[in-house]
């Protein structure tokens, strides 16, 4: 009797912790939504700055100065790409423990021209090359006496500094399509759509994660639609 | 048990686009612009005279190639080709719908949105 009522105990405590477990799941679920909603209200915000500052741009340069008849039809690389790779999870499944989900990094005005090498690679956009190169730079009392340090706070400013660069030229080569001389408008769209894509990056990882999340919700085994994003 | 397909790791891939004349300028103006020896883009700017096939060629031919890990689709062109768009179930590329100018984005066409509503709904609940 003891032991058929210790039996029971488990059992209820063993059930209890599953829907802790399954309500967990839920919430982080339910986050996960909350803030793909807010990214998609993001994006939509940024791309109406985009899109009204590109009419700005059209109205004080004239509407025949930005149309697509003017894009460049020449053989060209992008200067901004993607790179996808893919993370790995813990997964509760004895058939496959170790679960892969495609994780995706912006590269914005890199450079693969002449075998450069990339310049440009930012996750988090510009301000990380702007933090880099306004840091303020380390104090030496006697910088003879450390000449390789020198040397390599140099060439690593150097090298910051040249990514700035590279990123700077590339920006203006997209802007020249539209004239040398253009409005502060399309350079200011030109910002707000490099933002737009920070956005879309960070939509496209979290929508991965939606579908991670979901699967923590599904007992009955991989839906045939989590096979996408 | 996320994903049984294979996941290719790539560096340098392109994103490519299907939208109005607007939007593709700005991407275009962010750098993601890029033409091939064949002189064939990664972008197809729907206008009044683009028709339904050109944008169903478009898709599947972003949809097929290995350089492109992402095809960003305004939701109204999308709407157009749904049954394009929702069939396809790659993780890569990943399709990304978004808003445009004159169509504010419709959370009830997202096709996340509309498999969690169905997680949700009654008749998901009632089948566990």
């Amino acid at each position: 009797m003891e032991e058929q009522e210790v039996n029971q105990s488990c059992e209820n405590g063993r059930r209890n912790g599953e829907a802790e477990q399954e309500e967990d799941s839920a919430l982080q679920f339910l986050d996960s939504i909350d803030s793909y909603l807010c990214l998609m209200d993001s994006l939509s915000s940024t791309l109406r700055e985009g899109w009204l500052e590109l009419a700005s741009a059209r109205h004080s340069m004239g509407i025949s100065r930005i149309t697509n008849v003017l894009l460049d039809l020449k053989p060209h690389s992008a200067a901004t790409t993607i790179k996808v790779s893919s993370h790995v999870f813990e997964s509760s499944s004895t058939e496959d423990p170790m679960v892969r989900q495609p994780h995706i990094t912006l590269s914005k005005w890199s450079s693969f021209k002449d075998g450069k090498g990339c310049f440009g690679e930012a996750v988090a956009g510009e301000e990380e090359f702007k933090n880099k190169s306004q840091n303020p730079q380390l104090r030496h009392r006697n910088p003879s006496q450390f000449p390789e340090f020198q040397e390599a706070h140099t060439s690593s400013e150097g090298a910051s500094l040249s990514a700035d660069d590279e990123a700077k030229k590339e920006r203006t080569k997209s802007l020249s399509v539209f004239g040398t001389l253009v409005s502060p408008k399309l350079r200011a769209a030109q910002h707000s759509f490099e933002s737009v894509l920070e956005i879309l990056v960070e939509i496209a990882n979290k929508r991965s994660l939606l579908v991670w999340d979901a699967l923590g919700m599904e007992d009955d085994g991989v839906p045939w639609w989590v096979l996408g994003w | 048990m996320a994903s049984r397909t294979q996941i290719p790791t790539k560096n340098a891939a392109l994103i490519a686009m299907i939208a109005d004349e607007d939007t593709v300028t700005g991407f275009l103006l962010a750098g993601v612009g890029n033409v091939d020896v064949r002189r064939k883009t990664n972008y197809l700017i729907v206008d009044s005279k683009t028709t339904v096939k050109m944008i169903e060629d478009t898709f599947k031919e972003f949809t097929a190639k290995e350089d492109i890990a992402i095809v960003l689709i305004s939701q109204y062109v999308a709407n157009m080709i749904r049954f394009l768009v929702d069939s396809y179930s790659k993780p890569v590329p990943a399709i990304l719908e978004i808003p445009s100018k004159d169509h504010p984005y419709d959370p009830a066409r997202d096709s996340v949105l509309s498999r969690v509503k169905y997680l949700f709904s009654t008749e998901s609940v009632a089948r566990r």
